[in-house]
């Protein structure tokens, strides 16, 4: 072939894609195509978003609860859900948290941050727990199960049933009240956890003595990883030993015997702030109205938790079509927190919004549509239920805002975690936030 | 279009921007070829075929050429293209010299000009990939605290073009091609740019010679250029880049959010993306080159279909693999000497292998994870070398070869083992990948070991059914690219052959299809190829 009927051949074959450019319509669902214009226009316009969103972070942090702005100067399909920024707001949601923190030198302030996978592996808690120990006071990584089944950055677990260290897998039996549904007990007994532990729960395999070894990951060293006192939420039926503790040590071994409910171990100090760590994958956040309120409201004054956090509204957005399905996820939090507040009165409630998100349209990522709307909604039930906001979405700089932070490195690839670099800046903002002077 | 929109436009085709360099699946790169391949038409067919004109003609041609490859590699890699150009000019002359002085007698002198070039090539290799793990080795021994003060950006395909001209200076030192006389000739056999960024690595003895041919390229040779460039697109974007973006990443970017069986479904996923991403680039870069009458050499050879670690490293980026037998396994000492003393065939060879296969590691990425990578492999080659010997004393390899279906069972065996082997050794390889260089010691040792912590210990096979219901089109794409590559090589060959000899019109409209089919699982912004970190 002689090169002029190659080159005939390369711009026959451009003619004709160019040709299904014209031809293709454009209001197909079943196929995409790219019209001329998309095909010589520059490539995305991220490079522009990236600048806007960095921008928009900014003004998130001076902004923070003016979410106005941010979302009348994003170019974006969504319509304008605008609402007035309140300067009382949320230092008054949070009086009674910071009152407990001025007296967090002579006695225990506890914070419990529930929220969904974004919190995982102590993403985010640890942060907060750090900064809040450094200037309150205390020590220790709070609440842990018994079995860890999913590594932290900050306190290795290690148990031994009769002398065999057990997997994940393996282990006393586990209830969990979010979750397969096959992890469900047949109580709403599930501890400030959500999750609980039978020891001996089939006795046909014969006695199952425990031996849980603690230890600091090596990464870390950081006053969360210290502690004085080891305390285990469990059955009068379960007995239980701990190795001798200095003053303040960072490893421990307990052991463990008899037959009944193990819900948790603290790790704390005897003053100071605990703040506990509370992942619950896959969770939308609304299982608090099936665990026992009692139980839950035993433990929050025992425990005396000071501020609950809840971080949710993630795990709706993938599968919220419209905004009625939005309208209803809100409101089924809203009964959550109402919950909640009746179980732990005197704490302080700051509810976390989900953070900006990416999916797939058109072949180019961006910002799930209805994440600013979930966020409005979210800020106004806050509002009227008189517990704290923070928009995490708009203080990652809004719309897009996922597309910059994946580009530094401060999120993963699937557009919806944080890396544990980002986890300490929304942290960061998030102290700022709630602690501005 | 008004005068400042016609500024914009310029500038966006003709600058840099390392946002988004120049990828074979981007229609501005087609549309870049489309252009060259007119001028080089516009060359190619002006003037007598015979005589000095054809003569001439060549020269321009390789000049335009390395013009163009000049371009293609400054929109890649920017300022990096003042490093290919030093380089290039160094080797030409450094090459000039040893010729000279080795036809001189003056072999002394000779050996010092090649110590030069190839000090010169690894000193720029060394600072750009390797500069962070050295500082990194050296502040754990001594316990020191050097850091590297600004952030090193490594040029895109230095690996490859690095190795490249270290093979002309030693392919000239060893007398086995005659130094190229023109200076612009040579630029163009370093900076061809469809092979500049991610090989094949050319050896100078394969291409040399086709500066100085003229263009033919048969009917049949048309077409086959034609399927190895949809063939490579198709790689690229359905298998590689839509399993990566819509599992693979998100899994290593962070393992503990998935279960054992997650994970260790897309570590098997990563090990196709892998060879969907590297093999679909050559197969491009194969079909780009041939269509301009130049041939590159083979890159792979269906790698999975291997029995042992071996034969694998046969099959795999056959061209480096040819290039760290030739430059290190053999000067190391082969299978004949160890460090220059005579020993054991089989000692001689199983400590040489390991040597290059730690080497090929830290040629891949400067962090341990590739030196365990490689050593892996090493260790890999061993022991299967070692199972072979045993199998024969045994006289099991007789007994087994008599009988067919025990022979193929044994087939099966080896190859299900070695790709699963092939497979584990990348976890290393995927989790130091796309770091960040100042960090990336830590966090790739700690994806892999929570890689490894999920599969053996968080398997949770009640997710399964979950899992193939939520990710089907993944799970049957793998499925697919695993039943293809599995494919008998005679009936690839036989469906290669008859799209070859198609029409041109039906050709063509067979593009079309593939590019629309090819645009229908694009899921976000086009992932750059894998081996372009190298």
């Amino acid at each position: 072939m002689r090169p002029k009927h190659i080159v005939l051949f390369v711009f026959s074959c451009l003619v004709l894609l160019g040709g299904v450019c014209v031809l293709f319509p454009q209001q197909s669902t079943l196929f995409r195509w790219p019209t001329l214009g998309e095909v010589f226009g520059k490539p995305s316009e991220v490079a522009d978003t990236l600048v806007l969103a960095d921008t928009l972070e900014t003004i998130a942090i001076q902004m923070s609860s003016d979410s106005l702005r941010l979302d009348t100067i994003v170019p974006n399909h969504v319509p304008d859900y605008s609402y007035e920024p309140d300067t009382v707001f949320p230092q008054a949601a949070l009086a009674a948290f910071y009152r407990a923190l001025r007296c967090a030198d002579t006695s225990v302030v506890r914070v419990v941050h529930y929220g969904d996978s974004q919190i995982e592996e102590d993403r985010m808690s640890s942060s907060l727990r750090r900064y809040l120990q450094r200037e309150y006071g205390g020590g220790g990584v709070g609440l842990i199960p018994l079995h860890q089944t999913i590594p932290t950055l900050t306190l290795s677990q290690r148990l031994y049933m009769n002398d065999v260290m057990q997997t994940t897998q393996q282990g006393p039996k586990r209830y969990m009240v979010y979750g397969p549904r096959s992890l469900r007990r047949t109580t709403n007994q599930y501890g400030m956890m959500g999750q609980v532990a039978v020891m001996n729960d089939s006795l046909v395999a014969g006695s199952e003595d425990l031996i849980l070894k603690l230890e600091p990951m090596s990464s870390k060293v950081a006053t969360d990883t210290y502690f004085s006192r080891i305390r285990v939420f469990a059955d009068t039926t379960i007995h239980y030993t701990t190795s001798q503790l200095e003053d303040s040590t960072s490893s421990a071994e307990i052991h463990l015997s008899g037959r009944g409910d193990v819900y948790g171990i603290s790790l704390e100090t005897s003053m100071g702030v605990m703040l506990d760590n509370i992942p619950m994958r896959g969770c939308n956040g609304n299982v608090f109205t099936q665990m026992d309120s009692m139980q839950l409201a035993t433990y929050f004054s025992e425990t005396h938790t000071a501020l609950i956090i809840l971080q949710f509204g993630g795990n709706s957005i993938p599968s919220a079509k419209d905004e009625s399905y939005i309208r209803s996820a809100v409101y089924a939090l809203r009964l959550q927190v109402r919950f909640l507040r009746s179980c732990a009165p005197n704490a302080s409630i700051l509810f976390i919004g989900p953070s900006d998100m990416l999916t797939s349209i058109d072949g180019e990522l961006q910002t799930y549509p209805l994440i600013p709307y979930m966020d409005h909604l979210l800020s106004q039930m806050a509002r009227s239920e008189n517990i704290a906001y923070f928009s995490l979405y708009n203080a990652m700089g809004g719309r897009n805002s996922m597309i910059s932070w994946q580009q530094k490195g401060w999120a993963g690839s699937d557009g919806v975690h944080f890396s544990r670099c980002g986890a300490e800046k929304a942290t960061d903002k998030l102290i700022k936030w709630m602690f501005p002077n | 279009m008004d005068v400042s929109e016609l500024m914009d436009f310029l500038h966006y085709i003709f600058s840099f921007n390392s946002e988004s360099p120049l990828l074979f699946t981007q229609f501005y790169f087609w549309a870049f070829f489309a252009v060259v391949y007119a001028g080089f038409a516009l060359i190619m067919e002006f003037g007598s075929k015979q005589g000095k004109t054809a003569k001439a003609r060549l020269h321009m041609r390789n000049v335009f050429l390395m013009l163009v490859s000049w371009f293609f590699y400054y929109k890649t890699s920017g300022q990096a293209l003042a490093i290919l150009a030093f380089v290039t000019c160094s080797d030409w002359i450094i090459a000039q010299q040893i010729y000279r002085t080795n036809s001189t007698q003056k072999h002394w002198a000779a050996n010092l000009w090649l110590l030069l070039s190839v000090l010169i090539d690894l000193s720029f290799l060394c600072y750009f990939k390797y500069a962070y793990f050295g500082v990194d080795v050296v502040n754990s021994i001594c316990g020191t605290h050097f850091s590297i003060v600004d952030k090193i950006i490594l040029p895109v395909g230095i690996s490859f073009y690095t190795f490249q001209v270290i093979s002309y200076t030693t392919d000239v030192y060893r007398g086995k091609v005659q130094p190229v006389k023109n200076l612009l000739d040579f630029g163009f056999y370093v900076s061809f740019f469809p092979q500049l960024v991610a090989g094949p690595i050319v050896r100078a003895s394969e291409f040399i010679p086709q500066l100085y041919k003229p263009f033919f390229l048969g009917r049949r040779q048309f077409g086959i250029a034609v399927f190895w460039i949809l063939n490579g697109l198709m790689k690229k974007i359905i298998l590689s880049d839509y399993l990566a973006v819509n599992l693979i990443d998100r899994v290593f970017d962070n393992p503990l959010l998935f279960t054992g069986f997650e994970n260790l479904f897309a570590l098997f996923a990563y090990s196709l993306q892998v060879y969907a991403d590297f093999s679909g680039y050559t197969d491009i870069a194969i079909g780009v080159a041939m269509l301009m009458g130049f041939y590159l050499p083979k890159n792979f050879d269906s790698p999975y279909k291997s029995r042992n670690p071996q034969e694998f490293w046969r099959r795999w980026h056959q061209s480096l693999s040819r290039w760290l037998k030739g430059y290190v396994y053999i000067p190391l000492g082969g299978n004949r000497t160890l460090l220059g003393f005579k020993t054991g065939k089989l000692l001689a060879s199983n400590v040489n292998s390991f040597l290059t296969m730690l080497i090929g590691g830290l040629w891949h990425g400067a962090s341990w994870n590739f030196v365990i990578w490689g050593g892996l492999n090493g260790v890999g080659m061993i022991i299967s070398k070692s199972w072979a010997a045993l199998k024969q004393r045994l006289g099991i390899t007789d007994f087994i070869g008599k009988r067919r279906i025990l022979s193929k069972v044994e087939d099966v065996v080896a190859i299900v083992l070695t790709f699963t082997f092939i497979t584990f050794t990348r976890l290393f390889f995927r989790s130091g990948s796309n770091l960040d260089p100042a960090t990336q010691n830590e966090v790739a040792w700690r994806t892999a070991k929570q890689m490894m912590g999920q599969i053996v210990g968080a398997w949770n096979s009640a997710i399964i059914p979950d899992f193939l219901r939520e990710y089907h089109v993944v799970v049957i794409l793998f499925v697919l690219g695993m039943i293809i590559h599995w494919l008998p090589a005679h009936f690839k060959r036989w469906y290669r052959l008859n799209f070859a000899m198609m029409p041109l019109w039906l050709m063509a409209i067979c593009v079309t299809m593939a590019v629309f089919v090819a645009y229908q699982f694009i899921t976000a912004d086009m992932q750059p190829f894998i081996y372009f970190q190298f």
